[in-house]
């Protein structure tokens, strides 16, 4: 149909604007980064193509790889849970309790070092938490900079939580009381409604605030190493690491590094925004 | 279905704010096994508070709901043993139709393919046989409301609640609605509480009605008997009466500008509203001698085939008296006529004890002026 067509080619065209600055800015960051993970724009020297970089940085490459799938999975499962939890609350006492919505929206503001800093003072052996409890620091499990990357793990989780809060319970907000109020009028019990009403309706919400989470958590930085251990390190910590060293002719490595994150942050997504399309098929 | 139960109802009142007057004010009402009640109010005169608190989705604030003699109070909705529709059919938006009423039986741990077997009779007992396939979505709002319908009854419940759950559509589909429900009713026996501000609904559907107005029970009984002897004045507005003429009462005999009209039973002496329903008053030559009072029409309002008049009889301010006329009759504007005023459809209802909101309902011919002689007959 002519009005359809003429009306897809202006929905582009509306969109553009938006599109190009993004498309520009992060296609060219990625091109760069992969034209000189392959050696074809080192800082000095012929440009030559090359899989040295890869190659050099191979050996931290998969351990770093896993650690960061493994924190982001962790923080994304603890947030999804925890931010349901909130939104359930939230909504199910509608109007009679603002405290814990307020309490989650005022986490969205704080800046992830800011967090990061705090619950290194939280959980830290030498911290609050500890003094707090009466544990002396020998005894007090290593959270912060160990080998479990709890201290991490915790500070994504706590924020993206209250995100993953204010999507869901949007969502649930608006619609979740009459679904649930018709379900229980079926003989539907608490644990039914949930089960079968809440859950799914919230499900679309929920996936989508994951994967954001998921893939945030996956490329960020400042918490991973304010709070992680030195080595192993995750993925964007080793690029950051890489790209700043004196040492010039790692630069490749790094960015070697870097197209990795984006390659698997690009996969999360791809993986995500599928699954999301047939949950959201009757939202 | 199994067995349907017998509804009480006894005292509800529900203060939602404290200080403020309750939304439902010692509501009492005898639901039978098998009948259908319908519960007919304008809005905000809190007939869904009395849905929801039978329901168990609210507590009344005084007052207890049995079912078969068992006190339901404190009882959570889903073990109330009854089903309600809602304005909006509400169908769960991730599941297929059949899924949709095959849910009350899922979540009583019945089988999947048991479940979805008993969805299709009841998918077929609404006339929606071969729609199971398709997505909640997928349907226009009349066949929504027919599978919000089956989901319902397949839930077997003892008390079927209906929330003006056909108020959302066209008038055809409307009414074919009713007589889905009225089919249903003689197939499976429910019994029915329903909620509606359309008399008409109420008079296809039940077999007898409860008016509520401000909260509280203003009468109970067949239609037929609200429509021929209001009690109040609130019955009479709700149900379409529009002609309402203040005067005296002494030996049965309503005096006011309209006359000394004799009434058809005993009604105690001293001030009262005369109302008479617009399809019983006979609109004649202005000088018949059958006529019992002349006046001059004022306003004509179609309304599809028959038009409804507005006589002006003669009296201080001049006295207002809506009549309806027969099939294809015309009247114009400013022409005299007689009315009369059969004596069977002649009743009197006390005087409003509140001033009468009479800006509330723009294009009403109420009249509230003071009884006296003047009798006028041609």
């Amino acid at each position: 149909m002519s009005g359809g067509t003429a009306g897809r080619r202006w929905a582009v065209l509306l969109v553009l604007p938006a599109l190009v600055p993004v498309a520009a800015v992060v296609g060219a960051a990625l091109v760069s980064a992969v034209l000189l993970s392959l050696g074809l724009t080192p800082l000095v020297g012929q440009p030559r193509l090359s899989l040295d970089a890869w190659r050099g940085a191979a050996g931290d490459l998969g351990t770093a790889t896993l650690l960061s799938l493994g924190i982001a999975a962790a923080a994304t499962v603890v947030a999804a849970a925890v931010g349901l939890c909130l939104a359930l609350a939230a909504t199910a006492v509608v109007r009679r309790s603002r405290l814990l919505g307020a309490l989650a929206a005022l986490t969205i503001p704080v800046p992830h070092l800011v967090g990061a800093a705090a619950m290194g003072l939280l959980l830290a052996d030498t911290g609050f938490l500890p003094r707090l409890l009466g544990v002396s620091p020998d005894a007090w499990p290593p959270l912060v900079g160990g080998e479990w990357w709890v201290a991490v793990v915790a500070e994504y989780a706590w924020k993206e939580s209250a995100f993953v809060a204010l999507v869901v319970g949007g969502v649930l907000a608006s619609r979740a009381r009459s679904y649930d109020e018709t379900a229980a009028l079926l003989g539907a019990g608490r644990w039914a409604r949930f089960r079968f009403v809440t859950l799914p309706l919230a499900a679309p919400a929920l996936g989508a605030a994951s994967a954001v989470t998921f893939v945030y958590t996956l490329g960020s930085y400042e918490v991973a190493a304010l709070l992680g251990r030195p080595f192993p390190e995750p993925l964007p910590v080793m690029a950051v690491r890489l790209a700043g060293s004196i040492d010039l002719t790692v630069r490749p490595q790094a960015a070697a590094v870097a197209v990795t994150t984006a390659v698997l942050a690009l996969a999360a997504v791809l993986l995500a925004l599928r699954a999301l399309r047939r949950l959201s098929a009757w939202d | 279905m199994t067995s349907s139960g017998m509804l009480r109802l006894e005292e509800l009142t529900r203060v939602h704010t404290a200080g403020q007057p309750p939304a439902l004010d010692g509501f009492t009402l005898d639901v039978p096994a098998g009948s259908c009640v319908a519960v007919l109010g304008p809005s905000g005169s809190g007939k869904s508070t009395v849905l929801r608190l039978t329901a168990g989705l609210d507590a009344p604030t005084r007052g207890s709901v049995h079912l078969d003699g068992r006190d339901l109070t404190g009882v959570p909705p889903e073990r109330r043993g009854m089903a309600m529709v809602f304005q909006r059919p509400l169908l769960f938006p991730h599941l297929s139709v059949r899924d949709n009423v095959a849910f009350a039986d899922r979540v009583r741990g019945v089988p999947r393919r048991t479940a979805r077997e008993r969805a299709e009779e009841y998918l077929g007992l609404v006339a929606l046989g071969g729609y199971g396939d398709r997505p909640a979505r997928s349907l226009s709002g009349g066949q929504e409301q027919r599978v919000a319908l089956a989901r319902a009854l397949a839930a077997e419940p003892r008390v079927l609640l209906l929330d003006e759950p056909f108020s959302a559509l066209d008038t055809a589909l409307r009414a074919e609605m009713h007589d889905l429900l009225t089919d249903l009713r003689v197939r499976l026996d429910p019994t029915v509480l329903l909620v509606t501000h359309d008399p008409a609904e109420a008079d296809a559907l039940a077999d007898t009605v409860a008016v509520l107005d401000g909260g509280r029970l203003q009468q109970t009984g067949l239609l037929r008997e609200l429509y021929t002897a209001p009690a109040s004045l609130a019955v009479s507005r709700l149900l379409g009466g529009r002609t309402e003429v203040a005067g005296t009462v002494r030996d049965g005999v309503h005096s006011s500008p309209l006359g000394d009209l004799p009434l058809p039973g005993w009604v105690p002496d001293g001030p009262g509203v005369l109302v008479v329903r617009p399809e019983a008053v006979r609109v004649t030559a202005p000088g018949d001698p059958a006529a019992d009072v002349t006046g001059t029409v004022v306003r004509v309002r179609r309304r599809g085939l028959r038009a409804l008049v507005v006589v002006e009889v003669p009296g201080p301010g001049g006295v207002p008296v809506e009549a309806e006329l027969g099939a294809g009759e015309e009247l114009p504007a400013g022409r005299p006529v007689g009315l009369v005023l059969p004596v069977a459809a002649r009743a009197v209802v006390p005087p409003a004890t509140t001033s009468a909101p009479t800006g509330a309902r723009p294009g009403t011919s109420r009249a509230s002026v003071g009884g006296g002689p003047g009798r006028r007959r041609p």
